[in-house]
């Protein structure tokens, strides 16, 4: 691709060969219908109820025993079903019981209203990438013009972003299956969204009810300030609401200190049910640093250069070592990757990740079934296909990253990679 | 004070033996000894005792109880062809208190009350905890009288243990608490050789204060201990009874400390199924109790050896056997190993309407979803008069819920909740933990209008001779159901190292390359395409033709 091209790139002009308001307007249709169909269909109890989809955390049947529980005038955190904040619930309480609207039809809309979210990410990732390379093309080597991104790539990638997003199987499931990551991914997508537009303020409070939702969202790069004050707050909201602090050993306790060892597609269940107790707290400390803290810092400084690269990146760490995730955090990150289709030429392992994404989304509830239902298997063989699966997330990750900083090589240093004439291999040292 | 105790005669001691023919080719065998002690329950300091076992009232007086029935049985009692026993006893063990209005900590004492009389009683009472306890609000009221009329049900505690496996080593030590242990009267019937080769038994100690006369202006403590037993015909070989059938042996005289040791036979059956009794009977007594006739032969226990032998005499008419106003079962919804379902079916099989109460205390291990609870009457969902919900916590608190119903006359009630299979760490799993575990009795509890088949003593009363012509407002009946048993999925218990190591691998894979990226930079180095095998041999034949060389040049130096 000519280089030339990409200078032409108007922010809201679509080019001839992008797609068309029209063609993207069908996809959000033909990704609507799939999940109303399915969510109304007898498949969605099924759905809903595998573990890949619901896990303690957000499954829908612990927040409908919540709601019913409140409406009897019984306390839902007293007992340990219910892992929701109270804040959530409210919401919850409001859109199912005030405004009468549908359980599925509320799911609907905030997944569909996230894949909108999704679109303009992409669409203000992409003009800040255009921008960054019309500014930095000075620096860049001269073989590497070819590298750069041209217009279609930058008005596609949006387009593909919210295609990731709307026919992903692991969000439709995770739509489908009513799992409370609908509501969890929606403000992480405001959240990216007001973060790349510059507002603080909207960023904040949306991260601030991301992290209500699941502890491990708490990270460095907002403004400190606002974001404490926006958490004191909610949590005084939570408090009033529940009538005491019962939920946060109820909410944080029980991330934090994985008390349900129902298997889910993480590594911590099976771990953490082998695990000698006097072991216990310390592997829980390492295992939760491991997930939330220990790769922030480094990330933070090696890529500062990219905040939305790092905030995926960070947000795929976390979601494959969480406590309890669910294949909606992951589909949330994968239908995020399209961003990055300037680094997908530097990846390597592509094929190898698919194919294991591929090989343990199907065995995955096979092997449950034969556990669970047949008495055939046992847990060792659900917890070799989430190993796998952690194991694909992990190559991924490490994959884009690594193909970042080789794209930024070769853009700085040439295509060529040679000294003195002599072939060179390209490590780290 | 001997003199004291001797002429006032402040504690009685009585023993009864009620044998009972049931419809169901079964024969139930009730032992009731009761002790009533003239003395103030709350300063009574337990010191001294005469007839009353000092190590129970020693128990009762440093936990501070006010009330205690303890309950041990092996075998299920089947209400729906038996009628109604004279104590009711869920399957396996089972424990309720109350405390006194003073008590400070009531889990601490109810936990400590239940080693004890683990102690006591040879049983594993010791597993009853804070974890598997719930405090009924409606079920278990107090039996006895009760100095304030509000009763809070904070004081009370109820457990049961449906694993508890009731044998000899339980019956022995029960026997001691006996004012003549098992030396003599008709405890000494109690041979464990032949009384659990049976269908039911149970052992059960229930001790309240109760008031001293009419006036209740003082009260006393009363001791009721009860065996029950349920023969079946079948393993006897033959429907004709006689004490060395039943028991092994005759009995060899009362018990010289009780004031009245009698033996009942109920002979109401005899219009149907007609046996006769050898010897024939002292008394016969008619008891009109809630519009049910029944006849009983009654014998004095007399100081020589006797025995009874019943011969049937073969003109058996068609049995009819009408079943009680109230009885329940319960079972397992669901297959595989991660959803199922609890129900209750509680028949009423009354022309009137019944008012009942279900208790459930769901282990924590078996978490219930309250939204999914379910009330069918008839086929028709209906919704429950009010419920009494405590929702459990892992590891710490079961899972509380008792329901008020009212059943429409002659009505089938089925009450189906939901719940999930939780997974448990690996060391919570008992030795063979493929068993299963168990969800211990559903108690449903009613006043009934009628007396039919119904044997309870009523509430004023602690000797079977008491529930005759005993007729009250209500009976009531506390039914208990089956215990359950579930397999909860098992991880596989010998792979603790694998499956740490395995998932540190895991992790150690993430850190790893995250570790490169971020400490380290890319460069450029030559390519080194050259085999391992290739260096080596680069190197020897280096190395070999350095050294030639040298000798090269040694030579040409020579």
């Amino acid at each position: 691709m000519p280089a030339e091209k990409s200078e032409k790139y108007v922010e809201n002009r679509p080019e001839q060969r992008c797609y068309k308001t029209g063609t993207i307007l069908l996809m959000y249709t033909v990704g609507a219908s799939i999940r109303y169909w399915l969510i109304f269909s007898r498949y969605q109890s099924i759905i809903g109820n595998h573990i890949e989809v619901s896990t303690p955390l957000n499954s829908w049947k612990r927040v409908s025993e919540g709601l019913y529980l409140q409406s009897k005038g019984i306390n839902p955190y007293e007992g340990d079903l219910l892992h929701e904040a109270p804040v959530t619930m409210l919401l919850y309480r409001t859109l199912t019981q005030s405004l009468k609207l549908p359980v599925e039809i509320t799911f609907l809309i905030f997944d569909i209203g996230t894949a909108v979210l999704l679109y303009f990410i992409a669409r203000r990732y992409m003009f800040q990438l255009f921008v960054q390379q019309e500014e930095s093309k000075e620096e860049y080597s001269e073989d590497s013009k070819e590298f750069l991104l041209a217009g279609p790539d930058f008005l596609n990638s949006p387009v593909f972003v919210a295609a990731a997003f709307l026919f992903n199987p692991y969000m439709v499931f995770n739509c489908v299956g009513l799992s409370t990551t609908v509501f969890h991914n929606f403000f992480l997508a405001l959240f990216l969204c007001s973060m790349l537009y510059g507002s603080i303020l909207l960023s904040t409070v949306s991260l601030a009810f991301c992290t209500m939702m699941s502890l491990s969202k708490i990270r460095a790069f907002v403004t400190v300030g606002v974001f404490i004050l926006v958490m004191v707050s909610l949590k005084y909201i939570s408090t009033v609401l529940s009538n005491g602090d019962a939920f946060i050993k109820n909410v944080y306790g029980f991330i934090l200190t994985v008390p349900d060892l129902q298997p889910n597609i993480g590594l911590f269940w099976y771990f953490f049910t082998e695990m000698f107790d006097h072991f216990r707290d310390l592997f829980i400390c390492s295992f939760q640093i491991n997930a939330t803290i220990l790769y922030l810092i480094p990330l933070s400084i090696k890529f500062r250069n990219d905040p939305f690269l790092l905030t995926t990146a960070v947000l795929f760490l976390i979601s494959v070592f969480k406590s309890y995730p669910c294949l909606g955090d992951v589909g949330f990150v994968l239908s995020l990757l399209p961003c990055f289709i300037h680094l997908f030429n530097y990846s390597q392992q592509g094929f190898l990740v698919g194919v294991i994404f591929l090989i343990t989304t199907a065995l995955g509830p096979i092997l449950w079934h034969l556990w669970i239902y047949s008495n055939s298997a046992n847990a060792n063989f659900y917890f070799g296909v989430t190993l796998a699966f952690a194991i694909a997330q992990i190559f991924l990750v490490t994959d884009i990253l690594f193909a970042y900083l080789k794209r930024e090589f070769c853009l700085k240093n040439g295509k060529d990679r040679k000294i003195d004439g002599k072939d060179a291999l390209l490590i780290l040292e | 004070m001997p003199w004291f105790i001797l002429t006032s005669k402040s504690d009685r001691f009585s023993e009864e033996l009620l044998i009972k023919p049931l419809y169901s080719d079964h024969l139930y065998v009730h032992f009731q000894f009761a002790t009533k002690w003239d003395t103030n329950p709350d300063q009574e300091s337990f010191r001294h005792t005469h007839i009353f076992p000092r190590a129970l009232g020693e128990i009762i007086e440093r936990y501070n109880v006010q009330e205690l029935h303890v309950s041990l049985a092996g075998g299920l009692w089947r209400y729906e062809t038996w009628g109604y026993p004279i104590l009711d006893a869920a399957p396996g063990a089972e424990v309720w208190a109350w405390f006194k209005a003073d008590t400070e900590d009531v889990d601490k004492n109810w936990k400590e009350l239940a080693s004890s009389l683990s102690g006591l009683l040879c049983a594993s009472l010791n597993f009853i905890n804070v974890d598997n306890s719930v405090n009924p609000e409606y079920t278990f009221k107090p039996r006895g009288v009760v100095s304030d009329q509000k009763i809070n049900s904070t004081y009370v505690r109820y457990a049961s243990l449906p694993r508890e496996i009731v044998c000899t080593e339980n019956l022995t030590p029960w026997k001691k608490l006996l004012p003549c242990e098992s030396k003599s009267g008709l405890a000494s019937l109690l041979n464990s050789g032949y009384i659990h080769n049976v269908r039911y038994h149970s052992i059960a100690i229930h001790m309240r204060p109760v008031c001293r006369d009419d006036a209740c202006e003082f009260t006393s403590l009363e001791l009721q201990q009860s065996v029950s037993l349920v023969y079946d015909y079948l393993i006897m070989g033959t429907k004709n009874w006689s004490f060395r059938k039943l028991f092994g042996q005759g009995l060899m005289g009362p018990c010289p400390l009780s004031e009245n040791s009698v033996i009942f036979v109920d002979t109401t059956s005899n219009v149907s199924v007609p046996f006769q009794l050898i010897p024939s009977p002292d008394d016969y007594i008619t008891s009109v109790r809630g519009g049910h006739v029944s006849t009983f032969a009654k014998y004095n226990v007399k100081p020589y050896a006797m025995s009874i032998n019943a011969n049937y005499l073969g003109k058996e008419s068609v049995l009819l056997n009408s079943p009680p106003s109230l009885h329940a079962n319960q079972y397992i919804t669901g297959y595989g190993q991660e959803r199922g379902g609890i129900v209750t079916k509680i028949y009423n099989n009354h022309w009137g309407a019944l008012e009942v109460v279900v208790l459930q205390n769901i282990p924590w291990y078996v978490p219930i979803y309250l939204h999914t609870l379910k009330i069918d009457v008839n086929g028709v969902r209906v919704e429950p008069v009010g419920i009494h919900y405590i929702p459990g916590r892992q590891r710490q608190r079961p899972y509380h819920l008792e329901i008020l119903l009212k059943l429409p006359p002659r009505s089938v009630a089925s009450v189906s909740i939901d719940f999930d299979y939780v997974f448990l760490k690996w060391q919570e799993y008992p030795p063979d933990a493929n068993h299963g575990f168990y969800i211990g009795s559903a108690v449903i509890s009613a006043n009934l209008p009628l007396a039919r088949n119904f044997t309870g003593l009523p509430q004023d009363g602690a000797t079977i001779a008491d529930s005759f012509n005993a007729s009250r407002r209500g009976y009531l009946v506390q039914v208990r159901t089956e215990n359950m048993v579930i397999t909860l999925p098992t991880p596989d218990f010998s792979m603790p190292y694998n499956v740490i190591c395995l998932a540190c691998t895991v992790v150690a894979l993430a850190f790893g390359p995250l570790h490169n990226i971020t400490t380290k930079r890319l460069v450029l180095t030559v390519k080194d395409n050259e085999k391992l095998i290739v260096k080596i041999k680069n190197r020897i034949v280096k190395a070999w033709t350095e050294r030639n060389s040298g000798s090269d040049v040694n030579q040409s130096v020579q």
